[in-house]
């Protein structure tokens, strides 16, 4: 079933990197941040080797490879990987280079095989990565063990609600692990939602941005939304006012995932937006009373799981009628794409029950906001490329420029929840940027590390213990 | 305002859109009725039957939709299209199809989109259009436009213009 292989131990950290995380580290300290590591090629480099080679990172959904035969090109931060369900339904994630010499044999973005055929010499694999043909074999190849010649398989994949993640080092905990007390929210999400599938294809496209700026965002820059997307306050679309974010929480389950949810009194029936009859399906799916609870009452809004993989559900209008708005869900993975670019990846999901009516609604008001068209979206990617641009900048590095990420911290007024039904630590509101510290804090112990970083809940104890 | 020429139409339409007249153009250019469509484009093996995506859009709008749109640019806080973008539209290569029904024709045509942001050196989009034109008071509108761009992977920060 394709080729097993050992990844090599790590290249020592370089000395001026690990000089930069001492002062990541000691920056973070006063919720600082040295703008450098948002648009260095050293530190990209060694965030392709240290972080995306060995985090567990989000590949696709069951729903896009549904028959035997059926595979979607992927990658894994920068390198491709074939996602594939092979003739006996086995999902399987195979790198895209032919053991021969290399050439890459998948080259459409989607579609259903037996087989994949290199074109250079025509070394032919099964869709389950076996070698399974070579041209002259028998006049060439006599003494050559094919079953050690299929594609290389990743060395780890886990399917968690349908959604795949994979893992590129094998030394790596299992996804539960990783995942942590994150695990209780994606459970609360997306198992009380139930089965999910994907609308049509991801919207791709490449924007200027390091994958840290947008990550952060996505999780948990509410402070942003009602300044940013004013225009959309302005049509009416958003309300106004600092309000909003008082029902908003930021829950850090630890790891450096994060979740900004906003929640509903004790009584509500909210259903992440979804109407009565679309979430009529939902629920149970072996929650516990608690989880199902707070998921009743829940809004939704964003999430990271760390590094790279953000969630939207959200309910928003794609017109300026009095139509109520449309609940959606996404996926998207901000993928690094250099040091100061991103691919974007971006999955419209749909509740597979729902008629195609609701279906056609939601991923239009998903579409309308978040997608390249988007209209919260476009102006996001204004605010991005240029934070880039000023880490880039010679005077920047110069003066040791520094962000600031002091709120809910060093500054301002935030409380925790001490009452808080679920695991994680909770804040009162979400102006603060606990989840942005946090998110660095791991990425720091990826970049540090040799070893495999040890899980953390606490973000107190985190932020001080050294 | 007269078109008896359906290409002159989407000549004096593209102008509309490249002045950031966009008010004007869904007052003048399109019918109440208007769907206007963009799928996303993927990368399929030769000889598939189809390499528009099934279901997945860039845009998929009604006249309200492309409103909300419109009328966002027209606020102060439409980051980004302020500054705004400079578009020119290159429309050519036309082919007209007329239609069973009296006032209506198909016509496709090659567009080319130069869109100049800032200081940088700014970006082409390609792509066809397929269009159905309808005859209101004498000049064409624009009923249906389906775009298929040339590009799977969008090299642009956002999709902020209108095709
Ligand atoms: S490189 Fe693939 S067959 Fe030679
Ligand atoms: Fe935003």
């Amino acid at each position: 079933m394709g080729s097993h292989a050992q990844t090599l131990p790590l290249d020592p950290l370089p000395d001026a990197i690990a000089t930069l995380c001492d002062e990541v580290e000691e920056s973070l300290e006063s919720g600082l941040l040295p703008a450098r590591v948002f648009n260095d090629p050293e530190v990209h480099r060694l965030e392709l080797e240290r972080l995306f080679a060995r985090s567990w990172v989000y590949i696709g959904h069951e729903s896009e490879i549904p028959a035997p035969g059926d595979y979607v090109l992927r990658y894994v931060a920068e390198d491709p990987f074939i996602f594939v369900r092979d003739e006996a339904g086995e999902v399987r994630l195979l790198f895209d280079a032919c053991r021969h010499r290399g050439t890459q044999i998948c080259r459409a973005d989607k579609g259903n095989t037996s087989h994949f055929r290199c074109p250079y010499h025509g070394w032919t694999y099964a869709n389950n990565g076996d070698l399974v043909g070579m041209p002259a074999a028998r006049e060439v190849y006599g003494g050559l063990d094919r079953s050690q010649w299929g594609l290389i398989q990743a060395p780890k994949l886990e399917r968690l609600h349908g959604l795949y993640f994979a893992c590129l080092d094998e030394s790596a905990p299992p996804l539960d692990e990783f995942l942590g007390d994150m695990k209780y929210y994606l459970d609360m999400s997306f198992g009380y939602v139930g089965d999910l599938e994907v609308v049509g294809d991801p919207h791709r496209w490449i924007l200027g941005g390091n994958w840290k700026t947008t990550a952060e965002n996505s999780m948990a820059d509410d402070y942003h939304v009602t300044f940013l997307h004013r225009s959309m306050v302005q049509l009416g679309l958003l309300p106004d006012g600092g309000d909003y974010f008082k029902a908003c929480h930021h829950i850090s389950p630890g790891n450096g995932h994060g979740v900004s949810f906003e929640f509903s009194g004790p009584d509500a029936r909210v259903n992440f937006g979804y109407p009565d009859d679309v979430a009529a399906a939902f629920g149970r799916n072996g929650l516990d009373p608690q989880q199902a609870d707070l998921a009743r009452r829940c809004h939704g809004g964003g999430a990271n799981v760390f590094p790279n993989l953000a969630i939207l559900f959200l309910q928003l209008s794609p017109t300026l009628g009095d139509d109520a708005p449309t609940a959606f869900t996404s996926l998207r993975l901000w993928q690094p794409h250099g040091p100061d670019k991103i691919e974007m990846w971006n999955w419209v999901l749909v509740p597979k029950g729902s008629s195609d009516e609701f279906k056609q609604q939601s991923y239009r008001a998903a579409m309308a906001t978040f997608s390249p068209g988007g209209v919260f979206e476009q102006d996001d990617s204004i605010a991005w490329r240029s934070i880039t641009r000023t880490a880039g900048t010679t005077f920047a590095r110069r003066i040791g420029f520094q962000f600031n990420y002091q709120m809910g911290d060093q500054v301002g007024a935030v409380e925790t929840v001490a009452d808080w039904p679920g695991p994680g630590h909770v804040t009162s509101h979400a102006y603060e940027e606990t989840l942005h510290r946090m998110l660095y804090r791991r990425w720091l112990d990826f970049m540090r590390n040799e070893d495999y970083p040890p899980s953390w809940t606490d973000p107190r104890v985190v932020v001080r213990e050294h | 305002m007269t078109d008896p020429d359906p290409a002159d139409f989407l000549v004096r339409e593209a102008e509309h859109l490249d002045n950031n007249e966009l008010r004007e153009w869904l007052e003048g250019c399109v019918t109440e009725d208007i769907s206007y469509q963009i799928p996303i484009r993927i990368t399929r093996e030769r000889g598939a039957a189809t390499d528009t995506s099934d279901g997945g859009w860039l845009m998929n709008e009604d006249w309200h939709s492309l409103h909300m749109r419109i009328e966002r640019l027209y606020t102060a806080y439409a980051w980004a299209e302020d500054p705004a973008s400079r578009t020119r539209r290159f429309v050519t290569n036309f082919r007209l199809n007329p239609t069973e029904t009296e006032g209506v024709v198909e016509i496709k045509s090659n567009i080319l989109l130069f869109q100049g942001r800032y200081d940088t050196a700014g970006h082409f989009l390609a792509g066809e259009r397929h269009d159905l034109l309808r005859l209101v008071d004498g000049a064409w509108r624009l009923a249906h436009r389906r775009v298929l761009l040339d590009h799977t992977t969008l090299d642009i920060p956002a999709l902020s213009v209108l095709l």
